[in-house]
């Protein structure tokens, strides 16, 4: 095999070039995306703080399906995909070939690794966008939960707590008050007294069909019901921990690069090693640790 | 022309009606004009103990029903005006005929008990000048 050295050949200088600059913009900014075609802006209404908690998320969910943030990231999943298959193709092409052709396909499976690092920049930064959009909705919609509830001044909240007590006393006391108002044979149960009693029974059976119904069913956490705004503030952590990994994986991403800068450097140098890894059987290659072996086999 | 006035007409009459304000008390106010004819009765000089019994007795079962509907009232839960304050503040004076029961006095022992007038303050009392 001829070497080639990094001032003789123009292509591999661009490639290596090329695999720096993916390297330095990873590092440094995350790349610009066109804002119109990549949007999702969902609004804090009064209807999704009406919903129940665990159809709150289903309601987000469906707004996020037709937005244009989700064709994007559709768009660049489906092409993810097929730089997967084009680097699996590369791969087993350059095993098969020898001679100048094999330095050719090796030179075309770094630009198509590349690619990918690109590509999977681009949907780093689309799930990002994702993720903090619903986290921010989460949170306008919790404030405004709370702010429901807010409001009530130092005299209100003594009210409250004073009505709650009497109608605590009340409760407990009723019993005994109808035994000895009632009991004798000249007091008769009034006809609101009789009335009540009747209407309390219907207000009874619609309050358990109310509660029973799915709609107002409640979210649960290891089988214990969760409020609306612990839903929230629940969904509001796990989206904190999935920006955790996403980080994480930008991580991967940038030392994915960095192989890819340092292949292209060995290969201008004529330091390939011709030993390939085996094939894979085709496993999920939809994260960026998954895609680990097209960027630590060196070939 | 005609139907013009008939229309005129029918429109007057259901903004008459509609404007027609008709002032309805509350049921803490119900409660406590109720409940001062029942003390007014039970302080009452002019009549007799039989009479002062009859009278107590048709008060008491209104007073059980209006308080009932105070404690069951959820209008009164967002207002927070001195009357309804007072009303929460004090649960044996506002709900009189409950608290007595409740405790197993009269209504008269309880509510002198509530304002502070017991045989001891009264047998303590002397006549003299008010600094």
């Amino acid at each position: 095999m001829n070497r080639l050295s990094f001032h003789q050949e123009p292509r591999l200088r661009g490639l290596i070039l090329g695999a720096m600059a993916v390297l330095l913009s990873l590092a440094v900014t995350a790349p610009v995306l066109a804002a119109e075609a990549s949007n999702w802006r969902p609004l804090a209404s009064e209807r999704l703080v009406k919903l129940p908690g665990a159809y709150i998320k289903k309601a987000i969910d469906q707004d996020f399906r037709g937005s244009p943030l989700a064709t994007a990231l559709g768009d660049v999943g489906t092409r993810i995909e097929n730089k997967t298959q084009t680097l699996e193709d590369l791969r087993s092409a350059a095993e098969r070939a020898d001679g100048e052709a094999r330095g050719e396909l090796q030179q075309q499976f770094l630009a198509e690794k590349q690619a990918y690092i690109k590509l999977m920049g681009e949907r780093q930064d689309l799930r990002r966008k994702k993720i903090k959009t619903r986290v921010r909705l989460y949170e306008a919609l919790l404030r405004k939960m709370e702010r429901r509830g807010e409001g009530a001044s130092q005299a209100m909240e003594t009210m409250a707590k004073n009505r709650e007590a009497a109608k605590k006393r009340f409760a407990d006391s009723a019993a005994t008050v109808d035994m000895k108002l009632f009991n004798s044979s000249t007091a008769t149960e009034s006809k609101y007294a009789k009335e009540y009693a009747k209407n309390m029974a219907a207000i009874e059976s619609l309050t358990a069909a109310i509660n029973a119904h799915p709609m107002n069913a409640q979210p649960e956490f290891d089988g214990q019901p969760l409020s609306k705004q612990d839903y929230l503030r629940k969904q509001i952590a796990e989206g904190d921990s999935d920006l955790a990994v996403l980080d994480q994986e930008e991580t991967i991403l940038g030392y994915m690069a960095k192989l890819v800068a340092l292949d292209a450097m060995a290969l201008s140098e004529g330091l390939a090693d011709d030993t390939l890894a085996s094939g894979d059987n085709g496993e999920d290659l939809s994260s960026p640790a998954s895609a680990i072996k097209f960027f630590i086999t060196r070939n | 022309m005609t139907r013009t006035r008939t229309l005129t007409l029918a429109v007057a009459v259901v903004a008459s009606l509609a404007a027609t304000g008709v002032a309805r008390a509350g049921t803490l106010e119900n409660l406590e004009r109720e409940r001062a004819i029942m003390i007014e009765t039970l302080l009452d000089p002019s009549l007799t103990a039989v009479e002062r019994q009859g009278k107590i007795a048709l008060s008491k079962n209104r007073l059980v029903d209006l308080e009932r509907m105070v404690i069951r009232d959820k209008s009164l839960a967002g207002k927070n005006t001195p009357v309804v304050k007072k009303a929460f503040e004090n649960y044996d004076l506002t709900f009189l005929v409950h608290a007595s029961v409740e405790k197993n006095h009269s209504l008269m022992d309880h509510w002198l008990s509530q304002v502070g007038v017991s045989t001891k303050s009264v047998m303590d009392a002397r006549v003299g000048r008010r600094w």
